[in-house]
């Protein structure tokens, strides 16, 4: 297996491979570890998949209103105008999302750019569906990390069941339901 | 005499065989499945031409996965246009592939004087970075390969200009 020593640079503490690779041996040490540190890549760069940096969930508020939420982890963002969403089947219509203002700041190339972090609501006025019928809601969205790498954009989906006329909102649906763990 | 020239053909024989043996691993890293598909690739620029990476065979080639909306990317690149400048007689070749629109690539690519072509890449190109270990397709993502197509140095996020200069300094 041909295995390139892979650096993420990300990781504050050099990881174990890393520090080999400056070795005299170094390229000997990487072609015995190579395995070794393609895997360190994954856990080294402790950098998170998009779909749990940022976090998609979404609620009925009622037949006309769908609520997006994003939960951005810390130390990553989301640009605010990188934003799809899309209501299906066909026949139900999302009108213009309402975002909340971002965090402003003055990118070189792009001007001013506004991002959020943290807890984004996002409210979707829904036309042309019924009461208590279920819809598919899917999010496009874009961030970065401040470790310094960025994400494609990402494709998250849900169903919400519409609420009954008079119900109140209905519950929140995750797009990525937390992974359990044995360590938490 | 005989004995001389038995040992003389055995030392020529093994000398032989570690040529062969040389000459086949040299050529193991183009035969490597990812490098095969990533040098195979053909890709426009941001004129519509089409341009096969394989081209730039023989160099050492640093590939650049990128994007104009991705700060960290742009960032760097200045310090690829000074070592392209610098060391691109000597055989280094920059060559970017970016997940972008064209129009934006053009652009940024005048914005920065950029002196190594930028392909245009969908989503399959950053997908290709996957077999080289950005398993999260995340940007920055460089890749090294020697002048014989072996992966020397990946690495996702951006690249310190001290770490490019000694990597690419060895290859040269």
């Amino acid at each position: 297996m041909d295995c390139a020593p892979i650096s993420t640079g990300l990781s504050p503490k050099p990881l174990r491979t890393e520090r080999s690779l400056r070795s005299r041996y170094g390229a000997l040490v990487a072609a015995l570890l190579g395995t070794m540190a393609m895997a360190a890549t994954a856990a080294g760069a402790e950098l998170l998949p998009a779909e749990q940096a940022f976090r998609f969930s979404a609620r009925a508020l009622d037949d006309r209103t769908l609520e997006a939420r994003f939960s951005i982890a810390d130390g990553y963002y989301l640009y605010r105008d990188k934003f799809t969403f899309v209501v299906a089947p066909g026949g139900a219509v999302l009108g213009a999302p309402e975002l909340p203002p971002g965090k402003i700041k003055t990118d070189e190339f792009f001007g001013k750019v506004e991002t959020y972090r943290g807890t984004v609501v996002v409210k979707l006025p829904l036309s042309g569906a019924a009461a208590g019928q279920t819809v598919v809601l899917t999010a496009d969205s874009q961030g970065c990390a401040d470790v310094g790498v960025c994400y494609p954009p990402t494709r998250q989906k849900l169903s919400l069941a519409l609420p009954a006329q008079g119900a109140g909102p209905g519950a929140l649906v995750d797009a990525t339901p937390p992974k359990k763990s044995w360590f938490k | 005499m005989t004995r001389g020239l038995v040992r003389g053909a055995i030392v020529a024989g093994v000398a032989l065989a570690a040529l062969a043996a040389g000459v086949y691993f040299s050529q193991m890293g183009s035969r490597d499945p990812p490098v095969a598909a990533l040098l195979g690739l053909s890709l426009p620029d941001v004129d519509g031409r089409e341009q096969r990476l394989d081209q730039w065979k023989g160099k050492v080639l640093v590939v650049n996965f990128w994007a104009t909306w991705c700060e960290p990317c742009r960032k760097e690149m200045p310090d690829f246009v000074r070592a392209q400048a610098d060391s691109g007689g000597k055989g280094l070749q920059f060559v970017g592939i970016a997940i972008d629109q064209p129009d934006k690539i053009r652009q940024f690519s005048n914005d920065l004087k950029l002196n190594y072509p930028s392909l245009v890449g969908g989503y399959g190109a950053l997908e290709l970075s996957k077999t080289f270990g950005n398993e999260l397709m995340a940007l920055p993502f460089t890749l090294i390969l020697d002048r014989n197509g072996k992966v020397a140095y990946a690495q996702m996020g951006p690249l310190k200009p001290g770490n490019l200069d000694a990597i690419v300094g060895k290859l040269l």
